[in-house]
């Protein structure tokens, strides 16, 4: 990531001064490896969801019988799909998520290029470091360079010399710099050479070659620059650019555009004609332009169309036909096209009523051998079409979502509430028998949605916003929403809510907090405000000139509003303490519920001024203390920053090591454990376990994704993590990284306290939503136990045992084996019942698995070699059932009963094919005709007759509907196992009849035996061979153990 | 003049001679000492047949006990047993075979092309790094990695057959840690994983007593965890012929060899 020099110089201003600060002592732990690999075994759980994607900046595409598409996103890195768009898989998660171009080498297909840094330069834009390329379609990438052009809009491949490659960067949005303009290598990116530069503030916005003759290329210069309080597009650095000699030297081409300043502008080859290019250019009057003689005469072609002028800097993207030279395409809210080159422009599957994929299309691939076939992103995700544009499937596994926010309700499991880029708010629970699929997601407010929160003492309500402090109350049983939007009143001036306007709930007041450049209280779920301070932020007039925003193209979106409340943060063990953070930089706190506030900003040590204070976070347990993150990148400084007080603001120490990077969105202090904080960047999450001295990265799961928003589920300790990219991720159980201490990091092996396990209520759910559903990971029906290894075990013994209270061992489970935290789940059932052979499996998923374990304390042993570790393991019932100890009690006894029954009738199946196949071998090993051998023969086959009773044992296919003893007895076992409640008259009286007739089995059994084994084994021993023994029921069980 | 034209030919036959050889022998190196953890070289090529027993998770709550039978050159057989009933895959050299008889059918059945090219993979006695210059393989030293946070040399493997293989070889102990491997399945790659662990002398054989098989990046795992490892038991050539068809027979009648069944081995990438 880009570090100007003088943010660089204050990161390390910031370090000596953290390093100053930290007492000798606490380096205590030093020589201990604690890095991400100590937490890889804490895995993140993606919750997704897919139903609505994120912004994809651009597309590629291989043709073939088999269409490739790689998919670039905004905030989520690189997917590729080798099935035509029914799945996808990410390929660049070691690297960095904003992504700006894709290209597919020409000549190889596994060899790709991309740029990192989206270029659609939004006020949420993220920041690249570098291009990068594949040799093996994407399972290992090595960086190419342009580390530091932060952004890059387009790449080329010269179809004939494939180590020739063309960038066009557009390079910092949020500061001059010299790393812009059209870059070039002709040795496959081992070295570049800038072929076209203009100054510090132009970028170059894209680049297109000539299909036929690669050495005409076409590139724009654009210069820009985004400020927090303003975007400009456009000036005198601004044209359209043309090289006939590979890129070595550039012509401006001017005949025919518009005179005066130029902005974005975005270009387009005809590849089926190459001297026809197209352009959308953006100056005072932005049009479509058409040049017909390869750029050297231009002519205005359309300026009606909203979808071809909106935007420029966001909708830029042209693309022509790969056969009819008349045919062009362009993305803007909707995709348009034209079939006359450019003059009339029409909707492409936009009806009347809009079209049906997501608005705001930023990349389109056409396949090149059928241009009915086409790929569109825009800011939902991608969305396919086989017919041109009239009808589209919109991709929805694809989990790429821009939250901004994220929240929780109370429900069991509970819910997770966000706001998306574009997308939104959204619900979708925590956990769901089998995996989260798309359908459990529920739509709850439009827009570009932020915050959100459930009322606390009402499940039903939730408060929730679009852009622009856009603030609603829902009543979610009904759908039915009631802006509550605080307002200006006479004698104010007008209100400023910054796009990502802060709507907060006092953990302690339950009171809902509300921000614009006042910070606003209510406590009748924003029915009434009251207006508890004064003008919080610099109020700078130079910053609140939105309405002036975005250069050429005015551009007003409430993204650039200015001077405004960004953080809220009421002190759960206060009310009255209330922090406020705001874009321009000031961090004020008020002692008195916002009588007076003081400003704490100029303490925070290292803190260039004006710096945008991203989060304000009050400690859970001291009222005093305070954890603040400030996030630079809006002058380009992308020094990570995050502070505490603790003595109300009045001293501040910066708690920035060099382990961080990417500056900061969001920290929290864990509930519990104070010395445990979370810490969200722009590339990635970090955890520390005493009060941030040393910092690691949380990674296992997830990728260095911009971490938006934490939040912890106070109920079941869950770290909730808000990806500007990849959806939401779940950390499991903060227990025992609340438990790690020095002295467990220490020690070679350890176990840590988990939370105690439900024996969640099990259930199965029927789906066949093939693979274009996404399903979000969800915690399996098992208690966790979380144990720390000092190192990797390799040799010898580890495994985990369950003991019951009485020590008596239940089973051996598999044990993770890695350096760190390791978890191991237990499925909270003994194991599977003995079950005889026969022709079919009993169809009945409760009858291959054991009883359920009963609530209560377990010991759980890890062997390690010769040492062992023990633990306790509580099981508690899951809080949503609703049986009585009483019927748990009768369930237990009836299943253990059936459970033993079964057993009874493996032994006795067991011991008759044991003396059928010994009958058997010995009736083989005689002459056919030998009476001894006849009579064994006739003896198996009595005995396979008796078995033919008690089992299934009809063969020839799984539907032969025989219903024996063992089918009965399994299916029962199966159904009372399922249900933890007491099981049906039914199904008790069933168990006594299948309990008379196993006895009556074995009583004809035992009449058989008696009957003939005696004369059989006279029989044998008159020959001088062995006599037929039955399985005793002791051996089998003796057996049965050692199995 | 000339001198130093010889001098400086020299000193570039020198390092064209001693750069790739000082690679190789890095490569050679890691790799003697790996044959040299896992029991030498003349050992490991000493043993005929092997049997490993034990249990596999199959599912949440539900294991199957199986064996796994090796003989050289190329033979093997897997038995598993689930809710009382086994299921076989077999390997002899020239054919793959299975029987599944869960769903009534207890007819054995001639594998399909696909899963043949990985039973026969599973065969190779040694492994694809013992001899893998004979055996037409490519090996590469890619560089160091961490694998569940022990440094590893990863190596990967390029078979014959062109597929290709990573191992990660522990730079402590030298003994595989983790493979990786791509297969196609219908001109679809799909890609596994192999942790290893609790690795145990047997005769003189370094055995991974625990393996846990996977699809890369997919979090479902299976676990197998082996009771009993033995060397050189006695085994028929018979038991991995494809039988006839048993008319008549039951689904009782395949016994496996030990308590036992099989198991889906160190092959990673196939289960999912």
């Amino acid at each position: 990531m880009r570090q100007p020099l003088t943010s660089s110089f204050l990161a390390t201003a910031v370090l000596a001064v953290s390093l100053a600060f930290l007492p000798g002592a606490a380096r205590a732990e030093d020589g201990l490896t604690l890095d991400s690999d100590t937490f890889e075994g804490l895995r993140a759980r993606s919750l997704g969801p897919g139903v609505m994607g994120g912004r994809v900046s651009c597309l590629d595409g291989v043709p073939g019988d088999r269409i490739t598409v790689w998919v670039g996103t905004a905030g989520g890195g690189v997917w590729v799909s080798k099935d035509g768009a029914t799945t996808f898989k990410p390929v660049f998660d070691k690297y960095c998520q904003s992504i700006g171009a894709i290209r597919v080498s020409p000549k190889d297909p596994k060899v790709v290029w991309v740029g990192t840094g989206e270029s659609w330069v939004r006020n949420s834009v993220g920041v690249g470091d570098g291009i990068y390329k594949t040799a093996d379609g994407g399972d290992t990438w090595t960086r190419m360079g342009l580390e530091k052009t932060e952004r890059i809009a387009r790449i080329v491949v010269n179809p004939k010399h494939p180590d020739t490659v063309l960038v066009a960067a557009t390079g910092a949005a949020f500061s001059d710099s010299p790393d812009r303009g059209v870059y070039r290598t002709i040795d496959g990116g081992k070295t570049w050479t800038k072929v076209l530069y203009v100054d510090e503030r132009t970028g170059a916005a894209d680049i297109a070659m000539d299909p036929q003759e690669p050495n005409t290329l076409y590139a724009s210069m654009w210069q820009f620059r985004r400020q927090a309080w303003t975007f400009s597009s456009g000036g005198p650095g601004s044209g359209l650019y043309k090289s006939t000699d590979g890129g070595a030297t550039w012509r401006k081409l001017t005949n025919g555009l518009p005179t005066g300043d130029l902005g974005r502008i975005g270009i387009a080859v005809s590849p089926a004609r190459a001297s026809r290019v197209y352009a959308i250019v953006e100056s005072k009057s932005t049009a479509f332009y058409r040049s017909d003689d390869a750029g050297e005469h231009w002519s205005r072609q359309n300026d009606s169309n909203m979808n071809v002028t909106w935007r420029p800097f966001y909708f830029a993207h042209v693309v022509a036909d790969p056969r009819d030279y008349d045919r062009v395409y362009k993305g803007a809210l909707n995709l348009v096209v034209s079939e006359d080159g450019g003059k009339v422009f029409g909707g492409a599957g936009a009806g009347l009523m809009g079209a049906s994929y997501h608005s705001d299309v930023h990349a389109l691939w056409i396949d090149p051998r059928n241009p009915e076939w086409m790929v569109m992103g825009n800011d939902g995700g991608i969305a396919v079409t086989q017919d041109r544009g009239t009808t589209w499937r919109a991709v929805q596994n694809l989990p790429v979502g821009q939250f901004y926010h994220v929240s929780y309700d109370m429900q069991t499991p509970y819910r997770v509430y966000g706001g998306l880029q574009d997308n939104g708010t959204w619900r979708g629970p925590s956990r769901r028998p089998g995996g989260i699929p798309n359908r459990a997601w529920e739509s709850l407010n439009m827009g570009d949605g932020m915050w959100a929160f459930v009322d606390p003492n009402d499940g039903n309500q939730l408060y929730s916003e679009y852009q622009g402090g856009e603030v609603s109350r829902t009543d979610m049983r009904t759908g039915e929403a009631k802006s509550i939007r605080p307002a200006q009143r006479e004698g104010e001036p007008k209100l400023r809510f910054n796009w990502n306007a802060p709507l907060h709930v006092g953990p302690a007041s339950g009171a809902l907090y509300m921000g614009a450049q006042f910070l606003y209280r209510s406590r009748d779920k924003g029915d009434t405000w009251e207006r508890i301070s004064n003008d919080l932020t610099t109020n700078d007039p130079m910053k609140q000139k939105q309405e002036e925003s975005g250069g050429l193209s005015i551009d007003n979106s409430a993204a650039e509003n200015h001077c405004t409340i960004i953080a809220i943060g009421e002190s759960p063990k206060n009310a009255d303490v209330v922090w406020a953070g705001t874009d321009d930089g000031n961090l004020q706190i008020t002692r008195d519920g916002g009588k007076t506030w003081k400003n704490a900003t100029p303490l925070l040590p290292g803190l260039p001024a004006h710096t945008w204070i991203s989060y304000v976070a009050p400690s859970a347990t001291d009222e005093g203390t305070c954890f603040v993150t400030a996030d630079g990148h809006w002058r380009g400084d992308f020094a990570t920053y995050v502070f505490v007080t603790r003595d109300f603001g009045a001293t501040w120490t910066s708690l920035t090591t060099a382990a961080l990077h990417g500056h900061a969105h969001v920290v929290r202090q864990d509930t519990v454990n104070p010395a445990l904080l979370f810490l969200g960047t722009e590339s990635g999450l970090f955890v520390s376990l005493d009060s941030g001295k040393q910092w690691a990265k949380l990674k296992s799961g997830m990728p260095p994704v911009a971490v938006r928003d934490l939040a912890i589920h106070p109920r079941e300790g869950d770290l909730i993590v808000a990806t500007h990219g990849r959806g939401i991720y779940v950390f499991d159980d903060l227990t025992p990284l609340r438990a790690l201490t020095a002295s467990v990091l220490g020690s070679d092996a350890a176990f840590l306290p988990s939370r105690p396990s439900e024996l969640v209520i099990p259930a199965l759910e029927q789906r066949f939503d093939g693979d274009t559903d996404w399903s979000g990971e969800t915690l399996g029906e098992t208690a966790v136990l979380c144990y720390y290894l000092k190192k990797r075990h390799v040799v010898g013994d580890l495994r985990v045992e369950l003991l019951d209270a009485k020590g008596n061992l239940i089973m051996k489970l598999p044990a993770s084996k890695r350096r760190g935290l390791n978890r191991v789940e237990w499925p909270m059932r003994l194991p599977g019942p003995k079950i005889p052979a026969a022709a079919n499996l009993v169809q009945n998923l409760y009858t291959f698995v054991g009883p359920r374990a009963q609530a209560g304390e377990y010991t759980v042993r890890l062997v390690r070699n010769k040492d062992t570790y023990d633990t306790k393991l509580e099981l508690v019932p899951d809080p949503r059932s609703t049986h009585s100890a009483e019927d748990r009690a009768v369930q237990v006894a009836l299943v253990n009963r059936l459970y033993g029954m079964l057993g009874d009738l493996s032994w006795t199946a067991e011991s008759v094919i044991g003396l059928r196949d010994s009958a058997r071998t010995i009736a083989a090993k005689l002459p056919k005709k030998d009476a001894l051998a006849v009579r064994l023969t006739a003896f198996a086959t009595r005995l396979e007759a008796f078995r033919g009773t008690i089992v299934a044992a009809k063969e020839g296919g799984r539907l032969t509907g025989e219903i024996q003893l063992r089918e009965e007895l399994g299916d029962l076992y199966g159904k009372v196992n399922g249900f933890d409640g007491k099981p049906t008259e039914s199904q008790q009286a069933m168990t006594v009849r299948l309990a008379a007739q196993l006895t009556k089995a074995q009583a004809e059994l035992d009449a058989l035996l008696a009957k003939e084994l005696p004369a059989v084994n006279g029989a044998l021993q008159g020959r001088k061979l062995t006599p037929l023994k039955r399985e005793t029921r002791a051996e089998w069980d003796a057996r049965q153990k050692k199995s | 003049m000339f001198r130093k034209a010889l001098t400086a030919l020299a000193v570039l036959t020198l390092a064209v001679v001693f750069a790739p050889a000082s690679h190789a022998q890095t490569l050679d190196e890691i790799l003697a000492k790996h044959y040299e953890a896992s029991g030498g070289l003349a050992r490991l090529q000493k043993v005929q047949t092997m049997r490993l027993s034990g249990k596999m998770t199959v599912g949440p709550g539900m294991e199957a006990p199986f064996s796994m039978e090796k003989k050289r050159p190329g033979m093997m057989r897997l038995d598993f047993t689930f809710s009382g009933m086994t299921g076989t895959q077999a390997y002899d050299g020239t054919q793959g075979w299975q029987v599944m008889p869960f769903m009534g059918k207890k007819d054995p059945e001639v594998l399909g092309p696909e899963e043949v090219k990985e039973v026969e993979q599973q065969a190779d006695f040694d492994g694809p790094l013992v001899d893998w210059k004979a055996k037409g393989h490519a090996i590469e030293l890619i560089g160091k990695e961490s694998v569940e946070g022990a440094d590893t040399w990863k190596i990967k493997l390029t078979r014959k057959s062109g597929q290709v293989e990573f191992y990660y070889i522990d730079t402590e102990t030298y003994l595989v840690l983790r493979q990786t491997a791509k297969r196609t399945v219908r001109g679809t790659e799909i890609e596994g994983e192999t942790l290893l662990s609790d690795y145990k002398d047997v005769d003189g054989v370094m055995c991974p007593f625990s393996m846990t098989n996977g699809v890369l990046g997919s979090p479902q795992k299976q676990a197998m965890s082996f009771d009993k490892i033995e060397v050189d038991p006695e085994i028929a050539d018979s038991r991995f012929h494809m039988p006839a068809a048993t008319v008549g027979a039951d689904s009782t009648a395949a016994k496996p060899a030990t308590p036992a069944k099989p198991a889906a081995p160190a092959t990673p990438g196939k289960k999912k």
